[in-house]
């Protein structure tokens, strides 16, 4: 990678957004904490780890979708490859270092995006995306038949929480800062990556792979990287996942989960670099909100509380409504209504030195 | 990819498809005539799917991912109309249709023509999000129990060469047949239908035998739905319909307008035929749990060998 | 300048906002709830959507309709009971969220869930870790297999139901040989593994074993692989639509032999959905499907009439085995709650000492080595005949 270009005043928003989030992130469990939990009606630590989790394959995500524009409607095989991967030889293998799983992991996830990249990435468009679907349902069924390595149907049970160095990672609220400690470095590793020349190249494939092709843009390898870097990132989720349920099968890896992750980009915001955060977290609270919600307004009529007939409604009409009215997502949105924002402030103290301009 | 090449290439895949339906015949007698009549039973209901697929992709090229909800629809109203309502099993079939159409119809106005000029991604999102909503909302009215449709002329087997079938399965037969005719009779023989194939590749030109993309797109759709629906409707007494049909045949569906190519409604029946048949003839022959992975493999071969398919053409990339 | 100013602006009110709503927070937390009369919380968590809310629906009925009946007389020792109910939508991720939810938010003093055996398994080690007894209505050998000391199963297992299965074929039907079909997913293969492996001992041999999809539609490939065997008998291990369609099927290709299902089949849809090809069929089922199979006038059949009587009033529909599992997991709870209040290493010693309570779906005993409750002899063959069940003595 090539040394990292002068930032730009983009890019020092990027930093400075990181900087606040990452302060925030910090800050959440304090004031989880405070709340008693027949107030909230939400175990917020918790629902962060998962978050956390998904955080790490949506990123990856984003970057394949958003800035390389290409599509993979099969990404929980690699969240699932990363999670079977840790599981497999933290419990097959006695004292295998947690560590050192969750790397190798990461790694197998990458190397397995790498082989099955290179030929798919040929294709475009729905092409592309029906044959990551494909994949995705094949990686399922191995799950599933390969009994002996997987467990088969039943899965992989007792999977022992991570530990680094001696360091045991058994609460929540432990796992809690290292996934986002980690989620916090991807986004960093993703800023970066968007400042260098691959960030550029992946922008100028994005508008028009033709276009990039002509300009010496080396396209194929391009998409490919981001590809195994994505795949990568999400076997890392997986792995974390896997030590932080302590237990896995092949219900996990379904092909809901890799729609789900699809729509936490593009809900989010493609494009945006935390577009994926932004998704990961809306779509990981709100059917949480709404579960609360009965609870929190003991008023609801009971027909309201089974809300969970109610949600998979919404979840397809937010997908439709989304796509129509906000195709680049939330932090688009977030965009231009902080625009907004600054367009009437600044027009407000227009008018106001006019008047006093006036009043002289 | 020339003339020449294109019809040894079709050459060899049917050859390849009669070695190996050869084959079980030989093999397996009257054992593997019935994997075969079972797969064309199944193959006809892919097929049916895929037709669909076809017809939106030839006019808008789009992939509609809720194709197989439509197929599902068709299905569970058949049980509402006929087996609760008790409606006559033609008018029911005819309601089923007309109300899917009309859906279809409708969605593509509300959600598909205002996103004409959006990404591919964005596209094949909203699609997504309406399989996920119309399955929510069956699930809605009609729970997750499967629900039972009568035959439509019984079920007693008939018998050749020692292999069975229900007579339900010549209906879909019959309903696949004439599906194929009429589509592409529709397609090559009518100005509207061969107006929107241009529409698909040259909007403009279209316009001016006035066929514009928009009502192309609409057409399309209305057709897929009633095909899907028509689809459901026969199946369901075979099938046992349910609020998560949709899915498997929506994914199985698209393996085999992709074999078949994309485009081409007899490509969706010889997609859909060859498909059914090889999966039942590897649940023959191998632990039948891999049976699924055959679609899947199937497409990702076709994906990365032969995109366009057996009879599609080679998809234009916009510069 | 002035715009570098507004961007920090939002964080910062977003941040004052989280501190006021923490104070509030604190502020009602303080009030202390009056325990001598304090509402006994019970949380669940079942699949209410998703592929496994057939199981988890009649069980949330059953859950209320204990709740609202206990309430309206003296309660658990005088004290109120709530369920409080949440959805997994059959994944085992989201059960853990909601069991980590109830147990840490919530408070409750113990736990129901989940309806099927993945999500189950998922929410044990949060039980475990946090000393909460957990009463699952899923019925996998690997939740009870080894025994963990805080969850318990209400439903017969499928061991049981193998167990009345193999009685049935080398009691009623004396056959040696038999053919397994089983549904690909974790039900069916569990099932068949388990017939497989135990059906040798009893002088069994299994010919064939082969297996279909949840979703398949067409199983002559299978069936006319296992025509092909010199089996006798064949065992069907899955949940509707499969074994109807498989029925069905079997008629089609005028197999002769006898089917035998899974308790997987022990609902009003399989008749339904298989129509004539249902008769003849036997499966393992629970007594309380046919009332009339306990004898009358024992606690047992009483309490299977009075069940079964007002499910029907409340909801409509007839009292499934589903609705017997949930029901008896709260009363497992409650019962122990009588002794143990909320304490949770009393409630938990208190489910482990059960001995012969009372429930819909059989008689409850369990130990330190037996956390399932129920045995073979709460099942009984079940006989499909002018499409209505009739018991096999």
């Amino acid at each position: 990678m090539d040394k990292l270009a002068r930032p730009l005043d983009a890019d020092r928003r990027n930093y400075r957004t990181l900087a606040i989030v990452t302060a925030f992130i910090l800050l959440i469990p304090v004031w989880a904490r405070a709340i008693p939990g027949d107030v909230l009606h939400m175990d917020i630590v918790n629902i962060m780890v998962l978050a956390g989790i998904y955080a790490c394959v949506v990123v990856g995500l984003n970057l394949l979708v958003g800035y390389a524009g290409q599509i993979s409607l099969g990404h929980a095989a690699f969240f699932g490859i990363g999670a079977y991967t840790t599981a497999i030889l933290c419990t097959r293998v006695h004292g295998f270092p947690t560590w050192l799983g969750v790397l190798a992991g990461a790694a197998l996830s990458g190397a397995i995006g790498w082989l099955v990249g290179k030929p798919v990435l040929r294709l475009k468009g729905h092409y592309l995306a029906m044959a990551t679907l494909g994949l995705g349902e094949i990686a399922f069924i191995l799950f599933q038949q390969l009994k002996g390595l997987t467990g088969g149907t039943v899965g992989i049970m007792d999977i022992p929480p991570l530990s680094i160095f001696g360091l045991k990672f058994d609460t929540d609220l432990k796992l809690y800062f290292l996934v986002w400690v980690i989620v916090m470095a991807l986004m960093l590793l993703s800023i970066n990556l968007i400042r260098t020349r691959v960030g550029r190249g992946l922008r100028a494939l994005h508008s028009s792979e033709v276009a990039a092709d002509a300009m010496g843009v080396n396209t194929s390898s391009y998409k490919v990287q981001v590809f195994v870097l994505s795949a990568a990132f999400a076997g890392l989720g997986g792995a974390l996942f896997a030590h932080f349920q302590k237990y896995i099968n092949p219900e996990s890896f379904v092909i809901a989960i890799s729609i789900m992750f699809i729509t936490m980009v593009v809900v989010g915001g493609m494009g945006n670099i935390w577009g994926g955060l932004i998704g990961v977290l809306l779509l990981t609270f709100l059917p949480q909100v709404i579960q609360a919600l009965p609870q929190w307004i003991p008023g609801l009529p009971s027909g309201l509380q089974s809300f969970s007939n109610y949600e998979l409604v919404l979840y397809g009409l937010l997908l439709i409504l989304f796509m129509m009215f906000l195709p680049k997502g939330v932090a688009d949105g977030l965009g231009r209504a902080a625009d907004f924002g600054e367009i009437r402030a600044r027009h407000l103290r227009d008018r106001r030195n006019a008047k006093r301009l006036e009043g002289r | 990819m020339g003339d020449r090449k294109q019809v040894r290439l079709l050459w060899g895949a049917a050859a390849l498809v009669a070695v190996v339906v050869g084959f079980t015949l030989i093999y397996k007698g009257s054992t593997g005539l019935q994997w075969i009549l079972s797969g064309l039973t199944v193959g006809s209901i892919y097929a049916l799917v895929a037709m669909g697929f076809s017809v939106i992709y030839s006019s808008t090229r789009v992939i509609n991912f809720a194709q197989g909800e439509f197929t599902m629809l068709g299905g569970m109203l058949m049980f509402t109309l006929c087996t609760r309502g008790g409606l006559p099993l033609w008018l029911g079939f005819l309601l089923t249709v007309g109300i899917v159409t009309l859906l279809g119809a409708g969605f593509e106005r509300a959600a598909i023509h205002p996103l004409k000029d959006q990404s591919v991604i964005t596209v094949i999102i909203v699609t997504i999000g309406l399989a996920i909503f119309i399955r929510a909302v069956a699930k809605w009215i009609w729970g997750t129990d499967p629900v039972k449709v009568a035959s439509f002329t019984g079920d007693k087997p008939l018998h050749f060469f020692g292999a069975s079938i229900v007579p339900q399965s010549l209906w879909v037969f019959g309903l696949t047949l004439l599906a194929v005719v009429l589509v592409f009779a529709f397609f090559n023989r009518t100005l509207l239908g061969k107006g929107m194939r241009a529409a698909a590749d040259n909007p403009d030109a279209a316009s001016l035998v006035g066929v514009s993309a928009s009502t192309s797109s609409l057409v399309a759709w209305a057709i897929a739905a009633a095909v899907g629906a028509a689809a459901g409707a026969v199946i369901a007494p075979i099938n046992f319909a349910a609020y998560d049909a949709g899915a498997m045949l929506g994914l199985k569906g698209f393996s085999a307008a992709v074999l078949g190519g994309l485009g081409s409604a007899p490509g969706a029946v010889v997609g859909g035929l060859v498909l059914g048949v090889l999966e039942m003839i590897t649940a023959g022959f191998a632990p039948s749990g891999y049976k699924d992975a055959v679609a899947f493999l199937i497409l990702i071969l076709v994906l990365l060998i032969r995109p366009q398919g057996l009879l599609g053409k080679p998809a234009d990339v916009k510069v | 300048m002035a715009h570098k100013i507004l961007r920090w602006k939002l964080p910062i009110a977003l941040f004052c906002v989280l501190v006021a709503i923490s104070l509030v927070g604190m502020g009602c937390g303080t009030q202390k709830v009056d325990t001598s009369k304090s509402v006994y919380k019970i949380g669940a968590v079942l699949s209410l959507s998703g592929p496994a809310a057939p199981l988890g629906q009649p069980e949330q009925n059953s859950l209320k309709m204990l709740e609202s009946q206990m309430n309206a007389g003296s309660g658990v020792s005088g004290h109120k009971v709530q369920f409080i109910i949440e959805d997994d939508q059959s994944d085992p991720a989201k059960a853990t969220v909601a069991i980590t939810k109830l147990i840490k938010q919530e408070g409750v003093a113990a736990m129901i869930g989940s309806s099927s055996t993945g999500a189950t398994l998922a929410m044990a080690p949060v039980a475990e870790s946090s000393l909460t007894t957990q009463v699952c209505c899923a019925a996998g050998t690997a939740i009870t297999k080894p025994v963990n000391k805080y969850i318990f199963r209400t439903p017969p297992t499928d061991s049981m139901a193998i167990d009345k299965v193999l009685g049935y074929l080398t009691g009623n039907l004396k056959v040696t040989k038999i053919a397994i079909l089983h549904d690909a997913n974790a039900y069916g293969t569990g099932g068949a593994t388990e017939l497989a492996a135990r059906a040798p001992a009893k002088g069994i041999t299994v010919t064939a074993n082969e297996s279909y999809g949840t979703s398949d539609t067409e199983m002559t490939p299978q069936l006319t692989k296992i025509q092909q065997t010199p089996a006798q008998a064949l065992v069907v291990w899955g949940t509707n639509p499969g074994p109807a369609t498989i029925a069905k099927n079997m008629q089609q290709l005028a197999m002769k032999i006898p089917f035998i299902g899974s308790n997987g089949i022990a609902n009003k849809t399989f008749i339904t959905l298989a129509g004539p090809a249902a008769n003849g069929v036997v499966f393992p089922g629970g007594n309380m499907l046919i009332p009339s199979s306990i004898p009358a006038g024992t606690p047992w059949r009483n309490a299977v009439d009075k069940f079964t009587a007002d499910y029907k009033a409340k909801y409509g529909k007839d009292a499934d085995t589903f609705a017997a599992h949930g029901w008896d997991a709260g009363l497992i709870l409650t019962d122990a709650m009588k002794t143990a209040g909320t304490n949770k290493a009393q409630i938990q010693t208190a489910v482990q000492a059960t001995k012969g309570l009372v429930g819909i779906d059989g008689t409850y005993t369990y130990s330190a080595t037996n956390h399932d409750g129920l045995n073979s002899g709460d099942l009984i063959m079940i006989k499909i005949e002018n499409g209505a069940w009739t018991q096999i003595k």
